[in-house]
């Protein structure tokens, strides 16, 4: 022991027998052969303690720095007598003090001109404005703007941008940055994000706060760098392992691209969770006006985080529970975050659903796409709405519920094989609506969206049959 | 002892009994000498506040349990990520991954690598004990040739691979500044164990650099052999394969500083470029000669033709003039020379669908794109397109206007290809009467306001390019 070797006097060792394994390093250790294996039981580890002959003993420490036990062999202190070890350590287990909570600060922007970004750009804004000044990615189109834009702007914030080695090692520093306590961020786009899903598992395990901007693309496998909606049931489904659910968020304007960003944030460390932002590939890409909000945050440090301080040095980041009970308990107590979220984190936008016979589902870009038909529709004379999800888990179905109050089918219309429709017919069944209304769908696949013409002319023809 | 371990194991099983103050580590195994070294280097350079010990997957998962600093547990493999993400938290941290064999040198081998080659100041502490602990006594990717393990059990062959010499590997690379790997079987053994683990965290408390140290390390219990058995089996067997000593131990300054993450307003304003500047409007109406609300423009070309910036600067425009408008990019896989095509959109409102399948202008830069475009354009529609490289004209529908302006060649002319895109701006212009020219142009000045020289040019490109289309529709008149 570096220490013990330093010291003038030496001190003889002394044996708490009972955490003693009898491994014998000290045995090979000594030189002057003073330990010797142990006849006597333990009664309380049942194991045969080493003995020690304390007349040969020089004090030479050795042992003591061979003994792979904290609390085995240890320096003698007062006397040579085992002490029980509650007398010896007393009550307090360790000395750091309790953290406090530094809260965010929100600090009033100026009016400032719109900017006019594509969506992942106004998304990396949105970040910055919500105090994300860590970033970790690695490069996937069509999500590899908004890193693009981060590498630039967030040195110049004194931030860190990291091109981690794979998608994998993205996820994992980001629990690493995320214990600590920093809003830390990623884009990525779909094969990306499958990979991340262990890490998500271990971020809602560990209950560490992050957010992922998923720019969907068509697929399965490497598919191509359109955009789809292929992701929503990895999203609301399927985020890795275990009981994980996270709130996901799906933006149809670059302005919602930047003001849902910031919302992200907000409920990633309202909730200590991970939150997933899931846009397509024309969202990403596609530039248009963005106004910027009116305030910006300044955030600050939560009390549960490592952030590697005097403050912090009680905390743990882990996901291990050993025992079933402590599982379950930590099961319930994330079941009982996700009622949370359900009972206050559903968004929705209805377009004339008031009055609406036919009521339209859509999302993302082809919620826009939606919203065109419902326009044309309704010159026609055919009373059609559009519910557009925000929230996609979890699922707005309140809203939902009311905005087909009027209505006799839905159609839900999606670039994707029915993730959103099962979305809906889940949400409809747990919401206990028994009779469901007639579900149509209009379906594009493989980075193919929907158009407005193919929506009008599948509902006019619809109509006119009947 | 050292004081940066628990008082009690608290978390060991609640810290009960004899679980209250003795490691869950087998009898003879190098764990708990290993973490023993740890909390006495880390008392000795007074570190234990700033300390964040990253616990990996595998026998040391509940390294936790035991140091009383700051504890991260890690995904499988992933510790050295899950450090990288807390250095960068907080540079002030004393980051410590901790993994074994499985755990580095197989699962987490690219987190490994980048970590190393980063070369961020971190203390990475590699347990190789040749064998899958946790799991049950598997090969690993450090078991030796012959070694009988449960997924070896006729010895490790050739085609099983070699034993993998990692901080051989770590110390090849440019980033670490300090690899030693070193062992536990006898007192010269662990004090250079000690002396090694001490250094690697003094390098990382320097601010020096990445610092590496390989434990060859005892695992009685998948050996099948006592504790001083297995010490023996280390000493004559592992380390002919695995060779002690330092490799690598550069003379490095202290370079690691990080700044304080700046949140202030004007700076963030400042980097996304956004400013108060009124940009002057010069639009009367919104352009419905062309549609009454909704105008779909695509523009195509290969890629590097420009038609991307030209899209932008159409939109920006738009915007500029309070309408809204979207801009769509399609690229090939290719950075140059593929088939590039811009939707945009312009509206009196709202721009519904962003796509333009059916455009109501179509400007082509190469053949292909007038081939494939061109009959999509609605009746009634514009199409211009680069006549210095296309010769050849699609059918198009009822009433559409095709002009055909050299675009390249007046570029050329002026004495640069690369504003064939501007030419076209100009000609869009003066032919659809889409915006006022003084509306394109200002998005043109706003878009090069980095490149204040480039401005001139672009202006006289724009103007040529509006020329020739009014000489072209003299001609037909």
């Amino acid at each position: 022991m570096i220490k013990a070797t330093k010291q003038k006097e030496r001190p003889k060792p002394f044996l708490f027998p009972e955490f003693c394994k009898a491994c014998g390093r000290c045995i090979t250790a000594c030189p002057k052969n003073c330990i010797t294996f142990g006849d006597t039981i333990n009664p309380k580890s049942g194991l045969m303690p080493v003995q020690i002959d304390m007349e040969l003993c020089n004090g030479c420490g050795l042992c003591l720095s061979a003994c792979p036990e904290p609390y085995g062999l240890m320096p003698q202190v007062d006397n040579h007598e085992p002490i029980d070890p509650k007398t010896l350590f007393g009550e307090k287990n360790s000395t750091a003090s309790k953290a406090v909570r530094v809260p965010d600060e929100v600090l009033p922007l100026p009016d400032m001109n719109p900017l006019i970004i594509k969506g992942t750009y106004a998304s990396a804004i949105g970040a910055a404005l919500a105090g994300c000044r860590h970033f970790f990615g690695y490069p996937i189109t069509p999500s590899t703007e908004g890193a693009e834009l981060m590498a630039k702007i967030l040195p110049e914030l004194n931030g860190v941008f990291v091109q981690a080695v794979s998608e994998v090692a993205t996820v994992n520093m980001m629990y690493g940055c995320g214990g600590a306590g920093m809003r830390c961020m990623t884009f990525t786009s779909s094969p990306g994000f499958s990979l991340m899903l262990e890490g998500i598992s271990y971020m809602i395990g560990a209950e560490v706060p992050g957010v992922f901007v998923n720019v969907m693309r068509g697929g399965p496998g490497l598919g191509n760098i359109a955009p789809e909606q292929g992701d929503i049931k990895l999203a609301c489904r399927g985020l890795g392992h275990g009981n994980t659910y996270a709130v996901v968020l799906a933006p149809s304007t670059p302005q919602e691209m930047l003001e849902l960003t910031m919302l992200a944030f907000q409920l990633s460390f309202k909730y200590r969770h991970p939150v997933i932002i899931l846009a397509d590939g024309y969202l990403g890409q596609m530039t248009g006006k963005v106004n910027l909000p009116k305030e910006m945050v300044k955030p600050g440090l939560p009390d549960w985080a490592v952030f590697g301080d005097e403050a912090h040095r009680a905390n743990l980041i882990c996901s291990i529970e050993l025992s079933e009970q402590d599982l379950e308990q930590h099961n319930l107590h994330l079941m009982e975050k996700y009622d949370r979220m359900i009972s206050t984190e559903q968004r929705a936008d209805c377009y004339f659903c008031d009055d609406a016979e036919i009521v339209l589902v859509a999302t993302n870009t082809p919620s826009r796409m939606a919203k065109g038909a419902v326009e044309e529709l309704r010159r026609a004379g055919i009373r059609v709405g559009l519910f557009r999800p925000i929230s996609l888990w979890p699922f707005p179905i309140d809203a939902f519920e009311q905005s087909i109050s009027e209505a006799r089918k839905i159609v839900v219309v999606e670039a994707g094989n029915g993730q959103l429709e099962d979305e809906i017919r889940l949400a409809m069944s747990k919401a206990g609506i028994m009779n469901y209304l007639p579900i149509e769908h209009i379906q594009r696949y493989g980075g193919v969206l929907p158009s407005k013409q193919a929506i009008v002319d599948q509902i006019l023809a619809k109509e006119v049959q009947q | 002892m050292s004081t940066v371990f628990y008082q009690t194991f608290e978390r060991h099983a609640h810290g009960a009994g004899l679980k209250g103050h003795a490691t869950h580590y087998c009898a003879g195994c190098g764990h708990g000498l290993v973490q023993k070294y740890l909390a006495e280097s880390i008392e000795e350079l007074g570190v234990q506040d700033r300390t964040v010990a990253i616990s990996p997957v595998g026998c040391a998962v509940f390294m936790y349990y035991y140091l009383d600093v700051g504890n991260t547990q890690a995904a499988h493999g992933r510790a050295p990520a899950v450090a990288i993400g807390h250095k960068m938290a907080n540079p002030e941290s004393i980051v410590i991954s901790y993994q074994g064999d499985g755990d580095l040198a197989s699962i987490g081998l690219a987190e490994i690598m980048q970590a190393a080659q980063m070369g961020l100041p971190m203390t990475v502490i590699f347990v190789n004990n040749a064998i899958y602990g946790m799991t049950g006594g598997q090969m690993a990717p450090t078991t030796l040739s012959g070694q009988v393990t449960a997924t070896s059990p006729a010895g490790r062959t050739r085609e099983m691979g070699q034993p993998l010499k990692m901080a051989e590997l770590i110390a090849q690379l440019d980033g670490p500044v300090y690899v030693e790997r070193v062992a536990l079987y006898d007192n010269k053994q662990r004090t250079r164990a000690q002396r090694a683990i001490l250094k690697a965290i003094r390098m990382q408390a320097e601010g020096r650099g990445f610092a590496f140290v390989e434990v060859l390390s005892e695992c009685p219990t998948h050996l099948k052999a006592t504790p001083e058995e297995a010490e023996q089996w280390v000493k004559e067997k592992m380390t002919p394969i695995f060779p002690l000593g330092v490799k690598k131990d550069l003379e490095t300054e202290p370079w690691f500083a990080m700044k304080k993450p700046n949140h202030s307003v004007q700076k963030l304003m400042e980097v996304i470029g956004a400013n108060k500047k009124k940009t002057p409007t010069f639009c009367q109406a919104f352009p419905e000669q062309i549609d009454s609300q909704d105008i779909a423009l695509k523009l195509a070309g290969a890629g590097g033709d420009g038609a991307q910036t030209a899209a932008m600067l159409i939109t920006r425009a738009a915007i500029n003039e309070g309408f809204d408008a979207t801009h769509i990019p399609s690229y090939g896989p290719e950075s140059r020379g593929g088939t590039s095509f811009a939707d945009v959109h312009i509206a009196s409102e709202e721009v519904l669908s962003p796509a333009s399948p059916t455009p109501h202008i179509l400007v082509a830069f190469n053949a292909p794109s007038l081939m494939k475009f061109g009959p999509t354009v609605q009746p009634g529609g514009t199409i211009l397109y680069d006549s210095t490289v296309i010769s050849e004209v699609p059918n198009v529908q009822d009433d559409v206007q095709l002009y055909g302006i050299p675009f390249t060649q007046i570029a050329a002319d002026l004495g640069k290809v690369l504003v064939k895109n501007i030419v076209a701006l100009g000609a869009l212009q003066a032919a659809t009467d889409l915006m006022p020219k003084e509306s394109l142009l200002t998005a043109i000045q706003q878009a090069l306001a980095n490149k204040c020289a480039m401005i001139p040019l672009n202006e006289a490109a724009f103007e040529s390019g509006a020329e020739a289309l009014c000489l072209e529709m003299d001609r037909r008149n």
